[in-house]
């Protein structure tokens, strides 16, 4: 553990800060508080996995603001929010959004604890997923503009003669495009150039769009 | 008409007013009717039968007139009269006189002239009379006798007895001098007028009819009285010795004061009268103590008897019936005081410093739980009093002492059997002649059942106060709960930290009593918030204390945090420094507050988010400190922005539109005042308080 992973609480109410602060240091983690959502938007962000304890009414921007702000700059914090009185509106919305659990004060530590842990998890997953996105995504960016156009053919499922069709080559040129992405996407059958391709989030090539699409980084 | 209802009695005593219903017919410009022609009989026969009589009392041998009732007659019948019809009065007379005396052979000359001095002297009379005396001459009133007597009994004789005098000269008629004639006329004139006139005048007044309703015992006594009367008469004035002790005289004075006393001026004037036939009958039959002398003599004799004792009389039943008028007014005034005490609860009550005797109505005896024979004193009135209003009593009589104002004072009364009652009583010293105390007088009465009244009033008040501040804090829930469950979650969650850092034995002493502390500090807070809303919610008296309005005001904000949050509205303050205290119950000063708050709040639910403020301001000025909440929101309605106070005034769909009615309540019974105004892009709702 230690400061791989981190627990971020963002409440407006000092005394509860104090005691969240000693709470988790009593569980071990490490723990940063934030008087408020402005304050949080105000650090740099992290490289760990961040679970943030958010209040739901906070003067400036509140709970679910934060949450909106967070998921628009791509921040892969996990969020366990904690309310002073039970608001069925904004309990759902902030689990549409993602949140990992609602919580409502006072609650039991050991329910935190294990909202917090879950959302570590979940962040550390997220990260890994993020890692791995990130790993597929540098070698497809070294494909040639022709070969990743070859690539999402065969992610459509064409055979070579058809992909050469389409491309108004021959069949022996696509073979030998075929082989180069496989050889540098290091996957030895169409069956984990797919996977790789799909974590990777390249999408098959299809009839509407032929482009080559972004994806965020 | 209208004219006709002079409050005069006819005749036969049926008032003027009943008789102006009748039918009438109008000739020659006066109203003729049955009742009219009824009096110039009456005058007629009147006249007639009383010169008749006239004569028949003349003292042989010579004929001496002793009593001439005609014109007394005739002034009684003026008298009875109203003015207007006094020529038709005459008119009707006339040809009485004249038949009558035609009879005695007088020359029509004479007869003439002796109806226009009989006249004037009716005249005379009955127009003095009227004119001092506006409205009936009613001769059971010592103004009206004492008028009657200056007037019809001495004026009119006096004056027409000169004309008279001289007609007779004129006409050569009869024997003896001017002064003679004058004198005997004059004399019998009185006489008659003294007892014929009121003797018709009461009769006439008052009504026969009246007579009938007296009682059996009463009519009893006045046959017992009339029989004795006329048997100390008879027997004094016609079968006494003429030389017998002039003292008898008095014998029938027993039954005139009898009949005055008992029976009023009617009763003496009927005695009176009564006396006189008999006295002049005796005398004109040679009888009783008038007939030893010459007759002129005798004559004048019996008229000085008969005046002197009727002028007396006739003043002395006048002084009677006042009395008795007097007694019966008083009585009735009496009685009707009684009824209002009654009616009104109220005790009444005097103390007569000079004689040293105190006086309560039954009443008051009832409300003091006072037995009736019971005698009173300030000590024992103080002794039902209160013990805490006692000093307040003896105050306020002190200072009614030294001044001529009355007092008022209010007290509550502890009864022998424990009950308590509510009283206001006013009273007066009062002063005699000297300026010296003379009596002290009040009234006290029962004000319990509005002052409980008053109490349930004040009680349902607190109560609807009360319960609004609990669909407040309803409102409030929001808040509460997060006021409640910061310090809690606080404490919960430095209790699993002490346990974790205990089972894991990594215990830092230092670090555990500053956990400790928060956890103390935070139970507080909790507290303090568990006992405001208790505050707000509970039954409880005012309690009215000096009261800073800023920390009150960031109270409510500290309460009212959480709503705020979800409203996404931001307050601002604006609180001078050095504010001073107000006196107020901090309780409702809370609830005018958020009452205000929530009021701001709601006018602006559909003010974008990032305009929704409130500005709270605090200041002082001429001995007041106002507080005002400004909003952004919709305004307050167009023309009378007060209207937001009254009753069942509401712009929420659910609301009952009780909350700043009880607002306003609240402030007017801190002896505050309230407004509002819509200001900019919102409303400012104020009030002030009085200064401490």
């Amino acid at each position: 553990m230690g400061a791989a992973e981190l627990v971020c609480v963002v409440d407006d109410d000092q005394s509860v800060r104090r005691g969240l602060r000693r709470l988790f240091k009593s569980a071990g983690y490490a723990a940063e508080m934030f008087a408020s959502a402005e304050d949080y938007l105000a650090r740099e962000s992290f490289a760990v996995p961040i679970c943030l304890v958010l209040d739901v009414r906070m003067p400036g921007l509140n709970g679910l603001g934060l949450q909106e702000a967070i998921e628009a700059r791509g921040g892969c914090e996990q969020i366990v929010f904690i309310t002073g009185h039970s608001d069925v509106p904004a309990c759902r919305q902030a689990m549409k959004k993602g949140a990992v659990d609602f919580l409502l004060k006072p609650f039991d530590s050991d329910e935190l604890i294990e909202a917090v842990n879950r959302a570590l998890e979940r962040g550390k997953e997220t990260l890994r997923k993020r890692a791995e996105r990130g790993h597929a995504r540098s070698l497809i960016d070294k494909l040639t503009p022709r070969e990743f156009e070859v690539l999402r053919f065969v992610l459509q499922g064409l055979l070579n003669k058809q992909i050469a069709a389409e491309l108004v080559t021959a069949e022996k040129t696509v073979k030998v495009h075929r082989g180069r992405v496989m050889q540098k996407l290091g996957v030895t059958s169409v069956a984990d150039l797919v996977r790789f391709s799909q974590n990777a989030g390249v999408s098959p090539a299809g009839a509407a769009h032929r482009t080559k699409v972004h994806y965020p980084a | 008409m209208a004219r006709r209802i002079d409050g005069s009695m006819t005749m036969n005593g049926v008032p003027a007013s009943l008789r102006a219903q009748e039918p009438e017919t109008r000739q020659l410009g006066v109203d003729f009717d049955s009742s009219t022609a009824k009096i110039c009989l009456l005058v007629f026969a009147g006249y007639y039968l009383g010169a008749k009589l006239g004569f028949a009392l003349t003292l042989q041998p010579r004929p001496v007139s002793v009593l001439w009732p005609p014109n007394a007659i005739l002034l009684a019948a003026l008298l009875l009269t109203p003015v207007r019809i006094w020529w038709v009065v005459l008119l009707a007379a006339f040809p009485a006189h004249w038949l009558v005396q035609l009879q005695s052979d007088v020359p029509p000359g004479m007869i003439f002239c002796w109806f226009i001095s009989n006249s004037c002297e009716a005249l005379i009379g009955a127009g003095c009379m009227r004119y001092s005396i506006q409205g009936p001459v009613r001769l059971d009133r010592l103004r009206h006798v004492a008028i009657f007597c200056l007037c019809g009994v001495f004026l009119g004789p006096f004056l027409s007895s000169f004309l008279d005098a001289g007609f007779v000269a004129l006409n050569r008629w009869g024997q003896g001098s001017y002064w003679e004639i004058w004198r005997i006329r004059f004399c019998s004139n009185v006489l008659a007028a003294l007892t014929i006139t009121p003797l018709i005048v009461t009769w006439g007044t008052r009504g026969i009819a009246r007579w009938r309703s007296v009682s059996r015992w009463r009519f009893l006594e006045g046959a017992c009285l009339l029989l004795g009367l006329s048997v100390a008469s008879f027997s004094l004035f016609s079968k006494m010795a003429s030389d017998a002790d002039a003292a008898l005289l008095y014998a029938p004075l027993v039954f005139l004061l009898w009949a005055a006393v008992r029976f009023g001026t009617r009763g003496a004037v009927t005695a009176i009268t009564a006396v006189a036939f008999l006295a002049i009958l005796g005398a004109a039959q040679g009888h009783g103590p008038f007939a030893e002398r010459p007759a002129e003599q005798n004559a004048l004799f019996v008229q000085l008897f008969l005046i002197f004792r009727s002028l007396p009389l006739l003043f002395l039943a006048a002084i009677i019936e006042e009395r008795d008028r007097m007694v019966e007014t008083l009585r009735e005034r009496e009685e009707r005081i009684s009824l209002a005490t009654e009616s009104a609860n109220l005790a009444l009550w005097t103390v007569d410093f000079s004689r040293g005797e105190s006086w309560m109505n039954e009443k008051g005896r009832a409300l003091y739980r006072l037995a009736p024979d019971e005698p009173l004193s300030r000590e024992f009135f103080l002794s039902r009093v209160h013990p805490e209003d006692r000093l307040k009593i003896d105050d306020a009589i002190e200072r009614a002492r030294s001044s001529t104002q009355s007092f008022e004072v209010e007290y509550r009364l502890l009864l022998p059997d424990g009950e308590t009652r509510w009283h206001i009583a006013r009273g007066r010293y009062l002063r005699n002649d000297r300026g010296e105390i003379s009596e002290l007088m009040g009234v006290a009465i029962d004000v319990t059942a509005q002052v409980k009244a008053n109490l349930d009033l004040r009680l349902q008040r607190e109560e609807m106060a009360r319960l609004s501040r609990v669909a407040l804090m309803g409102e409030l829930t929001a808040s509460l709960a997060h006021e409640l469950n910061q310090p809690l979650t606080a404490i919960a969650s430095n209790a699993a930290a002490g346990k974790r850092f205990l089972v894991r034995g990594s215990l830092d002493l230092e670090m555990f009593g500053e956990l400790l502390d928060d956890v103390f500090s935070d139970a507080r807070r909790a507290g303090a918030v568990i006992h405001g809303i208790h505050q707000l919610v509970r039954k409880g008296e005012e309690d009215r204390r000096a009261v800073s309005v800023n920390e009150l005001i960031l109270e409510v904000l500290r309460l009212m945090h959480s709503d705020l949050l979800g409203r996404s509205t931001t307050v601002e303050t604006d609180l001078a420094a050095d504010l001073p205290a107000v006196a107020a119950d901090p309780v409702r000063l809370q609830q005018v507050l958020l009452n205000l708050i929530m009021n701001a709040l709601e006018a602006m639910q559909q003010t974008p988010a990032p305009s929704r403020r409130i500005l709270i301001s605090a200041a002082a000025a001429d001995g007041f400190v106002q507080v005002s909440v400004r909003d952004h929101g919709i305004g307050l309605p167009e023309g009378d922005p007060d209207k937001i106070f009254s009753h069942f005034f509401t712009t929420k769909p659910n609301g009952m539109g009780m909350g700043l009615t009880i607002v306003r309540s609240i402030v007017e019974a801190h002896g505050g005042e309230l407004g509002a105004e819509n200001v900019g892009d919102g409303a400012r709702v104020f009030f002030r308080l009085p200064v401490a």
